[in-house]
């Protein structure tokens, strides 16, 4: 079945669209939009979200690939989102990044077998003064270490989302 | 006007000039690879760098506009060390192809290397980003996006020119590369554009490739003879063959060259090009051709006419003019074609597919004749017996032909041009192999040079009008192009 954006997204869609004089810069919030429905922003939908907005392809396709912060595929319960920009560099991200490899056996990009952990290195959350950072879905958790780390990957596999100490 | 100092000369230039031109109008020439004259400023190479007094930081010169009073220096220690680094950056992922590249000898990376730099990398070899390589994308390109430096000229030629929008930078950082929607191809008409602006090894042509270094490539200005509106080109050859057209930019007609245009040298060196005559589809040597189809002229000489070609020279239209003026001694002539004329597209391709509609119509005006019209009347009435004119002009009279059952004869360059039921065919040397003038739609007068020499025993149309006249046993006296010319340009 061809991808249609549905109507409700075309309503909110109209509502973004009035708040910039030029339609294309509506691009980013209306690829949120859709990244919120569907938890990812599929190819069909970059080209149906290019229609709609009178943009090339290429376009869409380019800012998709440019953030990090944009879904290509259904990512899992949880996506681990480790900053791999110079600040959280410096204070340990590639060892952070070592450690969820190992422990959830997957590489940077996958998703684990149960569906649970999706794992990602992504460009700068804006959070330097407290590096070194993940963002697990839509919440940051800041100056991370191993054992930070590991007691936050027993609470998500018991399903807890939450802050821990800082 | 702002008037500023550009390493110690000044000068006074139109405001919204940038300190690059302002450079350029003395002389002085600022490293680029993103800047294109015709294309808009990205300033994302940072090759210009360029030191402007009070400021800070070195400024980028493509994007910075001149002011009044500003003081810029383009040879400081600052500047070269910039360039120096730039270059190192740029350099960091390329791959070590030059050898095997089809831009050495063209390459924006060479040239500003041996210029500028001449610094060992400091990067392992091993450490590299690796990319696709060899893409073929579309009918006339190859993307290798290990080679690229990501200048986005090719990004900005689509976008800007042919407006089709179809590249865009994809990722960020050192993950960037340059690409399209898969499964597209990349063919707006004008796709090997970008193979030229391209400053690097990442686009080049798939016609071209690897068919000659282009250091041997010697360089003739001509013109392009693919449609009415008449561009400039330089064609490529070595040896005695074309090796691909390019177009030389001017301020009248052109900055680019159409795909099509490009691919018009194609026919030249192609196997059905026509070295001797063609009698009712034999081929026979030239002589005896031109003896039987000037004494097939001879027998209805009351019944023949002529019909020039918007596809021919001015010599060569004029030498037809001279045949039927002076050897066919018949007022049964016509030089005169009004097809449509006008840029198609919005950028070159132009309505008449005919070159030189508008030099036909000065025989017209010098030599006078029919209408088009009347001779397509006298021709389907079937009171023209022979008609002798060129291959594609005869299209132009097909029904009437048909109709009224004239012998067709014609002069063509290749077997493919030949319309069917022709009776005689002969050769002639075409626009790469001899001069000729041609008259573009904007009515400016534009002459080809020849690269490459005709097949032997081919000569120019002129001088098979003149061999013809002689069987006939008129001399016209047609022993150059400008004998033809006399009395029309």
């Amino acid at each position: 079945m061809p991808f249609t954006l549905t109507e409700t997204f075309k309503t909110r869609a109209a509502l973004v669209c009035a708040r910039y004089p030029r339609k294309d810069a509506a691009l980013i919030p209306l690829l949120q939009e859709l990244q919120r429905e569907k938890g990812y922003v599929a190819e069909e939908a970059m080209d149906a979200l290019a229609v709609f907005l009178g943009l090339p392809y290429s376009r869409v396709k380019a800012v998709v690939t440019f953030y990090t912060m944009f879904n290509r595929v259904p990512a899992g319960k949880y996506h681990l989102q480790v900053c791999r920009n110079v600040s959280c560099h410096m204070a340990g991200a590639p060892g952070l990044l070592a450690r969820l490899r190992e422990k959830l056996g997957i590489a940077e990009g996958e998703t684990t077998k149960d569906g649970l952990f999706t794992l990602s290195a992504v460009e700068c959350l804006g959070a330097c003064g407290t590096a070194p950072v993940m963002q697990v879905n839509d919440t940051y958790f800041e100056k991370l270490d191993a054992g930070k780390l590991d007691a936050l990957l027993e609470d998500l596999r018991h399903g807890r989302l939450r802050a821990i100490g800082r | 006007m702002p008037k500023l100092t550009i390493d110690g000369k000044t000068l006074e230039v139109a405001k919204g000039t940038t300190v690059l031109e302002a450079a350029q109008q003395l002389g002085v020439h600022v490293p680029r690879y993103c800047y294109h004259p015709k294309l808009s400023v990205s300033g994302n190479c940072r090759m210009c760098l360029v030191e402007v007094e009070k400021s800070p930081k070195l400024l980028t010169a493509c994007s910075t506009e001149a002011a009044e009073g500003m003081v810029v220096h383009t040879a400081t220690e600052k500047v070269k060390a910039a360039r120096r680094d730039v270059l190192e950056y740029l350099l960091l992922n390329h791959p070590l192809d030059c050898p095997v590249c089809d831009q050495a000898g063209e390459c924006g990376l060479q040239d500003y290397y041996m210029e500028h730099s001449r610094a060992k990398s400091r990067f392992p070899a091993e450490d590299k980003v690796r990319r696709q390589k060899r893409r073929p994308l579309g009918p006339h390109l190859v993307l290798d996006n290990e080679r690229c430096i990501l200048c986005t000229r090719c990004v900005r030629f689509c976008a800007e020119v042919t407006k089709t929008a179809e590249l865009e930078v994809m990722e960020r950082g050192d993950r960037s590369f340059i690409d399209l929607k898969e499964g597209r191809a990349l063919d707006n008409g004008y796709s090997l554009n970008i193979a030229d602006v391209c400053p690097v090894g990442a686009w080049t042509s798939r016609d071209f490739r690897f068919k000659q270094r282009v250091w041997f490539l010697k360089k003739t200005p001509t013109v392009c003879l693919g449609c009415a509106t008449g561009c400039l080109t330089e064609v490529h050859h070595n040896e005695g063959a074309i090796y691909r057209v390019m177009p030389r930019p001017n301020a009248e007609t052109n900055t680019w060259l159409c795909d099509a245009g490009r691919m018009v040298y194609k026919a030249v060196q192609a196997g059905d090009r026509l070295a001797k005559g063609v009698i009712k589809n034999g081929l026979i040597e030239l002589e005896p051709a031109l003896r039987e189809t000037a004494s097939r002229i001879d027998e209805n000489h009351a019944a023949a006419a002529v019909l020039g070609s918007p596809w021919l020279s001015v010599e060569d239209n004029a030498a037809l003019a001279r045949l039927a003026k002076d050897a066919l001694k018949t007022e049964n002539f016509s030089f005169d074609f009004n097809a449509e004329q006008g840029i198609k597209d919005g950028i070159l391709i132009n309505k008449d597919p005919a070159p030189n509609a508008a030099g036909a119509r000065r025989v017209k005006a010098a030599c006078g004749g029919l209408s088009f019209g009347e001779l397509a009347a006298k021709v389907a009435s079937g009171a023209v017996k022979v008609l002798v004119t060129e291959a594609r002009a005869a299209a132009l009279l097909k029904n009437e032909l048909k109709a009224g059952g004239a012998r067709l004869i014609v002069f063509a360059a290749n077997r493919s041009e030949i319309p069917q039921g022709a009776y005689a065919t002969l050769p002639y040397a075409n626009y790469f192999e001899t001069p000729g003038t041609f008259v573009n739609f904007q009515g400016l007068e534009r002459r080809t040079v020849p690269a490459v020499a005709a097949p032997e025993g081919v000569r120019p149309l002129w001088a098979m009008v003149n061999r013809l006249a002689v069987y006939s046993g008129t001399s016209l006296h047609l022993d150059s192009a400008e004998a033809a010319l006399k009395g029309i340009l």
